[in-house]
């Protein structure tokens, strides 16, 4: 087996066509895929990250944005340690859906999972949604925000080992008592309150 | 393109399309060389002797046309040749003639006859044998068994159908579904093999490792002997301890025995939910990983467990334009549940993924349970022997070797043909039990390579390694003589034995099966 220090799931989601694929390939592969097919079911990978010195070991799972493509993808939500909402950032309608795909994550997700708004495509410059309407939203529900391209490769790999550092300060605080736990992180100096979270070490 | 040959196409796309699978007949892939002549068996086998059989006279015809009716009695040389050729156009007869009888009784009256004037016989199902059982070796009566296609009986309540010989597989899992049930066997051929051809050969397919081998699915069935008798084991009960088993006497020996006329067969129910997993790994000892893993997270769900290596993902990206839905790998492997529960079984696999993913077992993947991308996704197993094909000939081994061997005969083949007219060795297949299927391209036929080089080597590796030469294509025409790396002389012995007092005469599908003495 290999060796590592933390391993985590981290799950992709929101509307067809965000870029929710291209994300997870230009992070996992360092390509941005042309032409990249609707994700039909739920696509995974392993990444594995060093974070202060310890490897971390990310699952990305993938999943489908079409609704009629989307049975299968609840039960991967449970055990998850991170979600990523994805939106365009030049597409209205993907934002519009956002708090239908928070209510699916309230269903299916665990409680204190940890969750990050990402409007890609910001490469683009017919932007639809400003960066402070997402920000507005990300706060409002407790996320943390990021815009990030794909295609640019713009924020892509931060977003990943903010997520890894972020879950792995989590997996030390485990170790304090509860209260000290009730603090503000920030990816990029915005913050919002991270509860306890569901990481289980793996050493 | 002559008549023969159109005719020959239109032969080979008999079977309708299946929704899960992609049958390979229907590909120009399989007639691609169809214009380049294949050699008769008798010159690309100059050591073959033909038997000492009757030569096909006009009375004999006369006899057949007053039988069966001037149109199920083929003569003519353009419409008898397709029936001549193998599918990878590797063996072929010089037949005069093609039977297509509909009934037991016609069976039994051509085969009393054919008897009694020591005329050898050819039966033949869908074609689509690898290993040249199914066409003549010289100038056998062809026997189609392409008319004896109708559904008997299907019995929701017991789960069994009862059908003719000539039913093509997938026609009869059509049937079966209306009544929430499945056949409990699956393969690429599916839209154009028989059953008879199946329960002869004893195919294995894709679903072996879940609802296991005809010797089990098979619950009865009616053939004709060799002198036109008709035995009729024709059971539909699971539980039947009275006596020798005599149905398994058909079931494995390739139309030497008598020809299977009818089959009563024990079908699963149709699953409600079904999920594929498609994944991609760095080593043949992660494929293990995996399988070890999918056996105990899966279990009662896993029913198909299958191993692709690069080369023949490759060839079928190449050949036939399918893409493959994850990054480059040197293994992949197909997993598929099947069950009653959909959450039940998306659980499960959601575990086992997550944990073979946390071991580094898998690299990359994807899951469905959307038919048309499972479609897609199966496309990558099913058409890889078409696309192997479209790069000239193909030399094909089918072989059972313990899990741990499934692939080390690969390599060792690559670095043996080096330098040869070989070029493209690639080994996919079965790993859930065990069927690895070889398959060497090359510039040209070879034979003097084939002979004297590949046969050897691969049939000693892997009697030497506890494996068996013919996994679940057969031994047919092609592999007699290395039946012996397989079976022990006394084990042959009795073989034989049982064929002499069967078919004293040895006219049922001569120089199949058993070497010649």
């Amino acid at each position: 087996m290999e060796d590592y220090k933390f391993l985590f799931k981290v799950v992709l989601v929101g509307n067809a066509g965000v870029g929710k694929t291209c994300l997870v390939r230009r992070f996992t592969q360092g390509i941005f895929p042309p032409g990249q097919g609707a994700t039909i079911g739920v696509d995974f990978m392993i990444k594995t990250v060093e974070i202060d010195n310890e490897k971390i070991k990310l699952q990305i799972w993938d999943t489908a944005g079409q609704e009629r493509f989307r049975s299968i993808t609840q039960s991967y939500y449970r055990s998850a340690h991170a979600l990523i909402l994805v939106y365009d950032i030049s597409c209205q309608p993907t934002f519009d859906c956002l708090p239908d795909w928070l209510r699916e994550i309230e269903e299916y997700a665990s409680q204190n999972v940890l969750r990050i708004l990402v409007g890609n495509k910001v490469d683009r410059e017919d932007r639809e949604i400003p960066a402070q309407v997402g920000e507005d939203f990300a706060q409002r529900h407790s996320m943390y925000y990021l815009e990030t391209s794909a295609k640019e490769a713009h924020n892509v790999e931060n977003l990943f080992l903010q997520i890894a550092a972020e879950l792995m300060e989590q997996m030390r605080f485990k170790e304090l008592p509860r209260y000290e736990q009730e603090q503000a992180h920030s990816i990029n100096g915005r913050t919002t309150a991270i509860g306890d979270s569901c990481c289980s070490r793996l050493s | 393109m002559n008549k023969a040959i159109i005719r020959l196409k239109n032969s080979l796309n008999r079977g309708t399309q299946s929704l899960f699978r992609c049958d390979f007949h229907t590909s120009d892939a399989i007639n691609q060389h169809l214009e380049e002549k294949v050699i008769l068996t008798k010159d690309r086998y100059p050591n073959m002797k033909r038997g000492k059989f009757a030569e096909l006279q006009g009375s004999h015809i006369q006899h057949f046309i007053n039988l069966l009716g001037p149109t199920r009695v083929l003569t003519d040389p353009n419409d008898v040749e397709p029936y001549n050729i193998d599918w990878i156009k590797v063996v072929r007869g010089y037949s005069g003639i093609v039977l297509k009888p509909k009934t037991t009784q016609e069976v039994s009256e051509i085969l009393k006859f054919c008897n009694s004037e020591r005329l050898a016989v050819c039966t033949q199902g869908g074609n689509t044998g690898l290993v040249g059982g199914s066409v003549p070796v010289f100038d056998e009566v062809i026997l189609s068994m392409s008319l004896m296609n109708k559904v008997i009986d299907i019995n929701p309540l017991s789960g069994t159908l009862i059908c003719e010989a000539g039913c093509v597989l997938e026609n009869l899992d059509s049937a079966l579904e209306e009544h929430n049930l499945m056949m409990p066997l699956d393969l690429g051929a599916k839209g154009s093999c028989h059953i008879g051809g199946n329960i002869s050969t004893n195919a294995g397919g894709l679903r072996l490792i879940r609802y296991g081998s005809l010797h089990g699915s098979v619950l009865g069935v009616e053939a004709v002997l060799a002198n036109g008798d008709v035995m009729d084991v024709l059971n539909v009960l699971k539980k039947d301890n009275t006596g020798y088993h005599l149905r398994h006497l058909f079931i494995g020996s390739e139309g030497t025995l008598g020809v299977v006329t009818k089959a009563s067969i024990h079908c699963p129910p149709r699953p409600k939910a079904l999920n594929l997993a498609f994944l991609g790994t760095d080593s043949f000892k992660n494929v293990l990983n995996i399988l070890q893993l999918a056996k105990s997270c899966l279990s009662e769900i896993l029913s198909s467990c299958e191993m692709i290596d690069d080369p023949s993902i490759s060839a079928v990206i190449r050949n036939l334009g399918v893409n493959s839905p994850i990054g480059q790998f040197p293994f992949y492997v197909l997993i598929e549940t099947s069950g009653s529960h959909t959450a039940h079984d998306e659980e499960k696999l959601n575990a086992f993924l997550e944990k073979a993913m946390a071991e580094s077992y898998v690299l990359d993947g994807t899951v469905t349970n959307e038919p048309s991308r499972m479609q897609v996704l199966w496309q990558l197993r099913e058409r890889i022997a078409e696309a192997l094909l479209k790069d000239g000939p193909v030399y094909k081994y089918d072989v059972s070797l313990p899990v741990e061997h499934f692939y080390g005969i690969v390599p060792l083949l690559q670095e043996k043909l080096r330098g040869t007219s070989a070029e493209i060795v690639t080994g996919y297949g079965h790993i859930g039990d065990g069927n690895v299927h070889l398959n060497i391209t090359s510039k040209f036929y070879d034979q003097d390579l084939v002979h004297d080089v590949i046969e050897p080597f691969v049939f000693k590796w892997v009697a030497d390694h506890n494996g068996s030469i013919s996994a679940e294509h057969g031994i047919g025409f092609k592999k007699t003589e290395f039946l012996h790396y397989s079976k022990k002389p006394g084990a042959i012995a009795l073989m034989k034995q049982m064929k002499t007092l069967m078919d004293p005469n040895g006219i049922l599908n001569p120089y199949k099966v058993l070497p010649e003495d």
